[in-house]
């Protein structure tokens, strides 16, 4: 029973580092900026989420549609005056991930200046579980955490294979001047990839606000996770970084069923490793030699 | 007008340096950032108050001011900060946390000879961590002493399941619960130890379950603990919790999760006349809270320096580290938050432990004042 309960805990976490995981590989994939203030925008969106919600009490889908506008106007943000002036002058990979994670740190301080430094969660009746059989006990939000992962999923990869955008976004990744020839402009179809992105932690950080709680450096981890779900899923490949998640997360989980807690993490890394030295480019990453 | 600005800002410098001469500097090493930062404003706070004590009744020659730095609660940010304090702003004593934290810094403040002051930390080992190290909380072995025993003696709880952090506080508690537990007559029937920066605690719940204890004792701090109580009780964990001294911390004791769980702290009647009133009295009426032995710890830590450094100005020495403890050796007692404070030989304090319990409110007093055996 131990290892069912494992199993499913970890597709319940799995489904929340998949949704994460998704928009730091969609914005990565179509503008190869390395959005480590990714994190940052899981932070506000989830801290807006319960600030509304279970302080000021407001229903749940105002919360989160406060949510997704704060999160969408930080991704904006960032590429509108973050990335975008410094990929004018020198674009270089550790310039931006430096003022990424600059980004980051102020987020988190402001964060624990405006809503708190302790802890902070939503309590729902979503988050108790009930015993389904003996010894086995399942919460309703690990049932909802997948089917919101599946539809968004879903939703993402249809706008991305039908919708002219979501192909000019696919396109952006290969050759921004292309997009120009068809006279698109690479700077909005980056927007629109970066709002996108920023978007879909919303799920994430509401279900992480109910679950495991929050606390101003939360981001932090949010980011570690995204970035080792997207390597092992295959960079660029958002069906990769959705496994990828999904693996970590049972990873993560089965591992208690022969090793102590202290391994969980560990565990992540390990497989992370794994295919770092056995398949570096992932499930589903294109195969590439250093020129 | 670029002249006239150099000579504001030369003016400004000037302003500076003498206001820095104008007043009495010590500095703190705290978590202002990170995941246990809570804990940072918290002890600020209370050392602060302090300070605007000790300026109002003008106790010092000089104003008292602090210096804050920023440890995040990890000993590579500590010792960081620490040096800065100890090297650049020359303070005779820094106000440290945590254990980690402490037992790096540690080093440091011995070889420049400059006093530490731990409030908030309790591993055992802080006690031996040579003279410059004082201690004015009671150690977590003190606290084990005694929750132990009436875990399991006066409450019946005889399988216990401890949930510990792997840092040298949670390794610690570990250790006092593995000997003592045993010895009152009840048994340890998981140990389940979970990574400093761990965050999902679905599965420990699963571990805890299949154990069966009596009672799930916490051993954790910060935001950690609060999300591994709220964890347990949602994926059905429902016997009684229990915690260490950290449980007093807002995070927890407003926890609906957190209802009815167990913990110690050093025994401080916030109701005596005197200087425990009103520091009862100005601390809610600055935070709206009701104050807690971190606030009786930190306040003391600076009226200990305020104490030792007006014997010193009084004797026409110099306010050092090497001074502070000298005088420190010779001073007996302390009339401090909770009581009269005497120092041991190693440098901490023994004082009666009493049991808590949270209720949603400011704490239920469960069990009076024992002192460890």
């Amino acid at each position: 029973m131990l290892l069912l309960q494992l199993l499913i805990n970890g597709l319940q976490l799995g489904a929340i580092y998949a949704l994460t995981a998704v928009g730091f590989s969609l914005i990565f994939g179509a503008t190869k900026i390395f959005h480590v203030a990714h994190g940052a925008a899981f932070t506000i969106a989830a801290y807006l989420f319960w600030w509304t919600n279970a302080v000021l009490g407001l229903l749940w889908p105002f919360a989160a549609a406060l949510a997704v506008v704060a999160a969408v106007v930080f991704g904006l943000f960032m590429e509108r005056f973050i990335y975008r002036p410094i990929q004018r002058h020198e674009g270089a990979f550790f310039t931006v991930f430096i003022a990424a994670f600059g980004v980051q740190i102020i987020v988190q301080n402001l964060i624990g200046t405006v809503f708190g430094r302790g802890f902070a969660s939503v309590t729902t009746p979503l988050s108790h579980s009930v015993e389904l059989l003996p010894g086995l006990f399942v919460a309703p939000v690990a049932a909802l955490a997948l089917v919101v992962a599946v539809i968004g999923f879903t939703a993402l990869s249809y706008y991305l294979s039908r919708s002219h955008m979501g192909m000019a976004m696919r396109a952006l990744s290969e050759n921004p001047d292309l997009i120009r020839v068809f006279g698109l402009d690479p700077g909005r179809v980056a927007q629109y990839a970066f709002a996108i992105g920023s978007a879909i932690v919303v799920p994430g950080a509401i279900f992480t606000a109910m679950t495991a709680g929050l606390n101003p450096a939360v981001g932090a981890h949010v980011m570690l996770i995204s970035l080792a779900a997207t390597i092992v899923g295959g960079i660029g490949s958002l069906r990769g970084a959705a496994y990828g998640g999904l693996l970590l997360g049972l990873a993560e989980n089965l591992a208690l069923w022969r090793l102590d807690p202290q391994w969980s993490e560990a565990v992540t890394f390990i497989v992370l490793f794994l295919f770092i030295i056995f398949r570096p480019a992932g499930f589903f990453g294109r195969p590439y030699a250093a020129k | 007008m670029r002249r006239l600005r150099f000579l504001a800002l030369l003016a400004a410098m000037h302003c500076g340096a003498a206001s820095a001469q104008d007043s009495i500097k010590i500095g703190a090493d705290l978590p202002m950032s990170g995941p246990n930062a809570e804990y940072g404003e918290l002890f600020g706070a209370a050392a602060s108050l302090a300070v605007e004590h000790a300026n109002a009744d003008k106790m010092l020659s000089k104003k008292l001011i602090i210096q804050f730095e920023d440890s995040q609660a990890t000993p590579q940010q500590g010792v960081v900060a620490m040096n800065k304090l100890v090297n650049v702003e020359k303070v005779p004593l820094v106000l440290s946390a945590f254990t980690g934290v402490s037992k790096a810094i540690a080093p440091v403040g011995d070889r420049a000879k400059v006093v530490s002051v731990n409030g908030g930390g309790i591993g055992p080992d802080l006690a031996e961590l040579g003279e410059y190290f004082w201690n004015v909380i009671p150690l977590v072995n003190l606290e084990i002493r005694v929750m132990a025993p009436y875990l399991v003696q006066e409450r019946g709880f005889k399988k216990i399941a401890l949930v510990y952090v792997d840092d040298p506080a949670g390794e610690a508690i570990q250790k006092e619960l593995k000997e003592n537990v045993p010895k009152a007559g009840g048994q340890m029937v998981a140990e389940l130890q979970v990574p400093r920066n761990a965050q999902q605690f679905t599965s420990v719940a699963a571990k805890v379950r299949e154990a069966g204890p009596d009672l799930v004792f916490i051993a954790s701090f910060g935001a950690q603990q609060a999300q591994i109580v709220k964890q347990l009780r949602d994926n059905g964990v429902t016997q009684q919790l229990a915690g260490y001294s950290a449980f007093s911390s807002p995070t927890v004791t407003q926890l609906p999760e957190a209802k009815g769980a167990l913990f110690p702290t050093q025994s401080v009647d916030w109701q005596a006349a005197g200087i425990s009133e009103r520091v009862a009295k100005d601390w809610k009426a600055k935070s709206g809270k009701e104050p807690n032995a971190y606030v009786a710890n930190y306040y003391n830590a600076v009226m200990v320096f305020v104490h030792l450094a007006q014997a010193l100005e009084k004797s026409g020495q110099p306010i050092t580290g090497e001074n502070l403890l000298r005088q420190r050796k010779s001073n007996g007692s302390f009339d401090l938050v909770g009581g009269k404070m005497e120092f041991l030989p190693n440098g901490s304090v023994s004082m009666p432990i009493q049991i808590n319990e949270i209720d949603g409110a400011a704490g239920k007093l469960v069990k009076g004042g024992t002192m460890a055996k």
